[in-house]
């Protein structure tokens, strides 16, 4: 059965919508730069320019949320833009977070230890299924709502239960992406970690460091060939590959060889009934920390058995999202497929000396982008790799 | 259907390796303390000590079932409504309090809510399908919804579980957070499922989830409906809410009595409905999960063992 991309929303550090966000890749121009709050400010990061009140002025908000509430709205209603809520159409919203109405907690929180006092009204906000809930009032979705959290590979894995709910004739149309706001919380986790490149990160470079967060939110809207003709959306691309495995290696790290992130890809091709040589371009989970980037690349040569299609990661672009990475990147993947472009890797100048992969490094247009597989990795060995398609 | 093959619970009852555990329910104290194993006959030494009650939980759990079954998972999937607490907390502290550049990582590490799921999966060595799934106190559904997904797809083994922990500071929030007075407890519960019968005969037939329920007898007799059922077939109901009209003759156990307020509630009440219908000649239970804020989870059960 096809699945239809119907729909695509996403706001991150280098635009506010998806033309915004094409024209930034287009223009090879990153976003990320000094983080302008007290908790960002030392670090290079992806931050959405417009506050939390500009976020509901600019896009007309209805509903109240947390930041990552708000962003997740602003993408997903671009991605609804143009649909109806009919009752023929069982529709649904899947999203994928991490930190939900953290950066609301955080604050309170810190309120709490100075001054033992606390308002607990401000708490409401904080579970991740509530970050959905809101999302789905603004929508005006009623059906399915879920929420997926599995660290950074929420968001495709948001996508992957869409995918599989309607295959299986639970739901004819779902939106599904994922969303997160930069917090402290999750600033303070990585420099715990020590995976911070202090200066720009430069994904699959020898010389690359660490990550640069990022905050955002993307959605596409999935629908089943049933659900095309009762709501008349002309499809964009199809998503027809997807696949979770577990890494089973360590808490946070990636196995060497990437053991899961190979099942997730040779996974995803059967799916998808696709051969290895069929995939046109990776977009990469390449997050530029050493350990990431190379297990990656070394997944690559065994699935592609030598022969790694053009590749590369957008993170230098957007900053590391976390559970919206998948998301925002599902969306670049179908762009790629519309426009038959290759989008760069930016900050490339040195391969992996054990690998010597090169990743795509300009705006490289061929003749046809029909298999584009895209790739997330999460704490917990958490690997999902989707593949989206022509038409 | 899908066969329940292992079902193990932890929390202030002491159910953990139990049968006929609906027997053996005692109501939340004012103190509801977790009842455990001895974790380290479950979990190494060294390990045990960076653990938080909801990962021990989750491996312990896991470990149960899988060695009932005695196969690997092919797909694990867990929920969780507002996951790893303790850690959570723990990195908020760190992060306001600890002065310097060096922050220890561990509970940031395992704050993430797939942690018990990705736990699971190391401890297990278990490289296949992992879900973490969280919807509030639906949590537990939307991962047996998943789970009966895998099982549709091939998957002959799958554990679903559901788990949450309490937390000091959560009980002064709770009651204007969650609409609810009574106490948050820990607890947790595992399963295995599978569309092959083999030696089980207690079988989830269906799970759903509903947003902006109507009134709750319409909403579960139209749920009924689409199995030819009416309540008055319904056995036994395991439920939250005493808005259901529960008919004369049926054994009801109301599970904020034993848990209090707990999200993953709806997971352990699938192991009082199993372990009822398994003791008994009866064929039918129901869960009825419901929300302050209006969503519904039910949660249908059969017992074939006489009724084929």
């Amino acid at each position: 059965m096809d699945i239809f991309i119907t729909g695509l929303g996403a706001i991150s550090t280098i635009g506010n919508n998806v033309d915004e966000i094409y024209a930034s890749l287009l223009a090879e121009k990153t976003g990320i730069r000094k983080g302008t709050l007290d908790h960002s400010m030392k670090y290079h990061v992806g931050e959405v320019a417009l506050s939390n009140e500009g976020l509901m002025e600019h896009f007309k908000l209805k509903t109240k949320g947390s930041r990552t509430a708000l962003l997740g709205m602003v993408a997903a209603k671009e991605a609804f833009q143009g649909h109806q809520l009919m009752d023929e159409v069982r529709t649904g919203l899947i999203s994928g977070t991490s930190v939900g109405g953290m950066d609301i907690t955080e604050e309170e929180y810190r309120n709490y230890l100075k001054t033992e006092t606390f308002d607990a009204e401000k708490y409401k906000h904080h579970p991740s299924g509530t970050t959905t809930e809101q999302m789905a009032a603004e929508l005006g979705i009623t059906g399915f709502v879920n929420t997926i959290s599995t660290a950074c590979s929420s968001a495709a894995n948001a996508i992957m239960m869409g995918a599989r709910l309607i295959r299986s004739n639970q739901l004819d149309r779902v939106v599904v992406g994922g969303t997160d706001s930069l917090t402290h919380f999750t600033i303070s986790g990585f420099r715990s970690l020590m995976i911070f490149d202090p200066e720009w990160c430069r994904p699959f470079d020898e010389t690359r460091k660490g990550l640069n967060l990022g905050e955002g939110a993307g959605y596409i809207v999935l629908e089943s060939e049933k659900s095309l003709q009762l709501t008349g959306k002309t499809p964009l691309a199809k998503l027809t590959g997807w696949s979770n495995a577990s890494d089973a290696y360590h808490q946070t790290a990636s196995s060497p060889e990437g053991n899961g992130a190979v099942l997730a890809m040779t996974k995803a091709l059967s799916v998808a009934q696709l051969q290895p040589t069929d995939i046109d371009y990776i977009n990469a989970h390449g997050t530029a920390t050493p350990n990431n980037d190379s297990s990656e690349s070394k997944a690559f040569i065994k699935v592609f058995d030598g022969k790694v299609p053009p590749f590369s990661s957008t993170k230098a672009y957007t900053g590391h999202t976390l559970a919206a990475c998948g998301g925002i990147e599902a969306v670049i993947a179908v762009l790629s497929i519309q426009n038959n472009v290759l989008f760069p890797n930016l900050n490339h100048t040195t391969p992996i000396e054990e690998t010597g992969l090169i990743p795509v490094k300009q705006i490289t247009r061929i003749e046809n982008v029909t298999n584009v597989l895209s790739n997330s990795f999460g704490f917990g060995g958490n690997n999902s790799s989707l593949i989206f398609s022509k038409l | 259907m899908y066969y329940i093959h292992a079902i193990q619970s932890m929390n202030n009852s002491d159910v953990f390796k139990q049968e006929d555990i609906h027997q053996k329910l005692v109501n939340v104290s004012e103190n509801p303390a977790l009842v455990t194993p001895d974790f380290k006959t479950y979990i190494a030494p060294t390990a045990l000590r960076r653990l938080s009650p909801i990962l021990r939980m989750g491996i312990t759990l896991a470990k149960e079932v899988q060695a009932a079954v005695d196969q690997p998972f092919d797909a694990i999937s867990v929920g969780t409504g507002l996951g790893c607490l303790t850690d959570t907390e723990k990195f908020l502290n760190v992060i306001y309090t600890v002065e310097g550049d060096v922050l220890s990582p561990t509970a940031f590490i395992q704050s993430t809510h797939n942690t018990i799921a990705g736990q699971i999966s190391l401890d297990l060595g278990n490289h296949s399908y992992n879900m973490t799934h969280t919807q509030n106190n639906l949590s537990f559904e939307m991962a047996l919804i998943d789970g009966m997904l895998c099982c549709e797809e091939g998957s002959k083994n799958v554990l679903v579980g559901a788990a949450d922990e309490s937390i000091v500071f959560l009980n002064k929030l709770k009651p204007s957070v969650f609409d609810s007075e009574t106490l948050f407890t820990t607890s947790a519960t595992f399963l295995a499922i599978s569309a092959d019968k083999m030696e089980s005969s207690i079988a989830i037939l269906a799970c759903k989830t509903i947003a902006n329920a109507a009134e709750i007898s319409v909403e579960t007799n139209a749920f009924l409906a689409a199995f030819g059922l009416s309540l008055e077939q319904i056995n036994c109901f395991v439920l939250n809410t005493n808005e259901l009209e529960t008919p004369a003759n049926s054994e009801v156990f109301h599970i904020d009595d034993q848990l209090g307020f707990n999200q993953s509630s709806s997971a352990f009440a699938v192991h009082v409905a199993h372990d009822f219908l398994k003791s008994s000649t009866n064929e039918f239970a129901l869960i009825v999960n419901r929300s302050s804020n209006n969503y519904l989870g039910l949660i249908l059960l059969k017992n074939d063992k006489t009724h084929n």
